[in-house]
């Protein structure tokens, strides 16, 4: 038996700054690779400190690296901020039932992301556009709190100039003196200018808890079905294998059923916000 | 027939047996209580007991583990910790057998747990039927988790007489043990005599519980004005969890070394009445209200636990009994079933 408690050694190749508070490292596993789909996660390793459940934000078709875009919270992705290249983590995963990609082919998808929210987005996102001609319209909607709090800046803005994918940006609030070329408000008030068929379209939704429930109870309005509503819920993953009860929210399991479910999946169950 | 009569002397040399191959666990009496605990003969045990505070569960699933060691200078280097010691766990109650099968699923669910599985499958379980409710606590009759066993153990014991038990054999390794204890083969009389002792049993019962659709998400289960009137009373100490059979939930952390380099990764059990327990990064938390953790609590053992897979009460009567604010399962779930 083969003991999924013991993670894979991965090294830190490189590390991008995205905003003040969130960082992308590039990870190469040792001693195997790490296959994944868009939307799952892994438990972090920083011995010493603990593990934590981080969503894994590279494109799942490339398997010589796969990254993590981490917000500094708590210890672990504390200490993990402290590292430098060459630093070896302990990874184990992936873990979790990610977005129904597959599913979706032939209709349009919109994508809401807010804050570090994007970071399980953005696999998602890879694989949409390498495969464009399966989707209808594509639109991606993406707020951060202020201009500095924008992380795949670059990433969104090249995005936006080809490729057949529609992205709006917004901030909640702006310095008098920023320069910022896009939306002011919140992720929610951009839905104005969707463009695509509420009614023949899925959202992939991933964002502070608050944000999704507004986000959920727009979508509705505006017609999109429960059933294909998908959010991406937090909760504290200890084990990632079904056992640790941790991230329960009824009787739903995020680290197993989730942490993508569906709106009508996941309304019923109490204990949550959206 | 693999059907043999025993005296307390004959269950010694069972013990005896079994001793050269495992450390035999029965319920020993400690102050008030009872717990499982490593006994040489059966003078150090007693069969009438009621309950254990801790359940036999809690020998498989520790309240308190290494997963695994590791060490951080030219590294970090690490692997796995699994202790495992051969045991026999002597006199478990069909509530609490039932428990131990029930967390056997749950731990070869999706994933297996090896720490779980390497000490359960080490081990040899000698279940004791129950000829009535032990106290007025126990409701297992009208779950269906006992009194009386019916399968999941290596040897099962019934007290057909004063101190007389029928011995049965469930496993091979349960026969072979009772082969090398040389016991006399049970009688007609013997047998007839279990067969009775199942039907009273059963009929002694005076606690009940129903739990039938009151597992999530029903709105009116968790909608009900029961739940503010018992976390008025609740503490949120985490006791029920403490002592429930199946309660498997568990907290992962790292302790480290006085030296800096080395250290353990440590699970220990974790309750949901606890207030930590849902918090998520930025002191998020999803169950800040003792409402919200003690229903979670209590319609996990309603059916919720495992994905709903598992209904998760035995009956036991241990959270009933332990419980400082006499806060009780059966009476919360009778409320319940008025609303559904």
């Amino acid at each position: 038996m083969t003991n999924p408690y013991i993670p894979m050694k991965a090294e830190i190749v490189s590390i991008k700054t995205e905003t003040r508070d969130i960082k992308t490292f590039r990870l190469k596993p040792l001693g195997g690779k790490l296959k994944f789909e868009a939307g799952q996660f892994v438990e972090v390793s920083v011995f010493g400190v603990g593990e934590a459940p981080i969503s894994i934000s590279s494109d799942p078709d490339v398997d010589d690296y796969f990254e993590l875009s981490v917000r500094r919270v708590g210890s672990v992705t504390g200490a993990l901020f402290k590292l430098s290249e060459g630093a070896i983590i302990g990874v184990r995963g992936p873990y979790g039932r990610g977005w129904p990609l597959k599913e979706s082919e032939g209709m349009d998808v919109l994508i809401v992301g807010g804050g570090c929210g994007a970071a399980p987005l953005r696999p998602a996102i890879l694989k949409l556009l390498r495969s464009r001609d399966r989707y209808g319209r594509i639109e991606l909607l993406y707020g951060a709190r202020t201009p500095s709090d924008v992380m795949y800046m670059e990433e969104f803005e090249a995005i936006a100039e080809g490729s057949g994918c529609r992205v709006l940006l917004t901030v909640d609030t702006i310095a008098p003196d920023n320069r910022w070329r896009y939306s002011v408000g919140v992720v929610t008030s951009l839905f104005d200018k969707i463009s695509v068929n509420p009614f023949r379209s899925v959202a992939l939704v991933c964002g502070p808890e608050i944000m999704m429930m507004y986000a959920v109870r727009d979508l509705l309005r505006l017609g999109f079905k429960p059933e294909n509503i998908y959010l991406s819920m937090e909760r504290r993953m200890r084990c990632g294998l079904g056992f640790c009860g941790h991230c329960q929210i009824g009787r739903k399991y995020v680290c197993l059923d989730g942490p993508v479910f569906s709106y009508s999946e996941i309304a019923p169950m109490p204990d949550k916000i959206v | 027939m693999n059907t043999f009569i025993a005296d307390l002397h004959d269950l010694d040399r069972l013990v005896e047996v079994a001793r050269s191959r495992y450390s035999v666990y029965a319920p020993v009496r400690r102050g008030r209580g009872y717990v499982f605990s490593k006994i040489e003969g059966m003078s150090d045990t007693d069969l009438r007991y009621n309950r254990t505070i801790l359940p036999p569960t809690k020998i498989f699933h520790r309240p308190k583990e290494v997963l695994l060691r590791f060490q951080l200078a030219d590294g970090p280097e690490f692997g796995e910790v699994v202790e495992v010691e051969p045991m026999m766990i002597f006199g478990v109650h069909a509530c609490d057998l039932n428990a131990i099968l029930r967390l056997d699923r749950f731990f070869t669910r999706r994933f297996e747990d090896p720490y779980y599985l390497a000490r359960r499958r080490g081990s040899v379980v000698v279940a004791l039927n129950c000829n009535g409710p032990r106290d007025e606590y126990c409701f297992c009759a009208s779950l269906g988790t006992g009194p009386t066993v019916y399968g999941g153990y290596d040897i099962l014991l019934t007290e057909v007489r004063d101190r007389m038990f029928l011995v049965e054999a469930g496993s091979e390794i349960g026969a072979n043990l009772i082969d090398e204890a040389r016991f006399r083969r049970a009688s007609m009389s013997d047998m007839e005599a279990k067969k009775a002792v199942a039907s009273t049993a059963k009929r002694e019962f005076r606690r009940y519980a129903d739990f039938r659709s009151l597992s999530y998400p029903v709105i009116e289960v968790l909608a009900h004005t029961v739940w503010d009137e018992e976390a008025d009373k609740c503490f949120s100490c985490g006791n029920c969890s403490l002592v429930c059979p199946t309660c498997y939930c568990y907290e992962i952390y790292d302790t480290l070394d006085m030296d800096l380099n080395s250290g353990f990764r440590v699970r220990r059990l974790d309750s949901c009445q606890l207030y930590g327990y849902a918090e998520v990064a930025l002191g998020g938390n999803f169950r800040k209200s003792r409402k919200a953790r003690l229903r979670h609590w209590m319609v996990c053992k309603f059916g919720g636990a495992a994905g709903g897979e598992l209904s998760s009460c035995v009956g036991c009567g241990r959270c009933i009994f332990y419980c400082p604010a006499r806060i009780d399962i059966t009476s919360v779930a009778s409320r319940l079933r008025e609303a559904v």
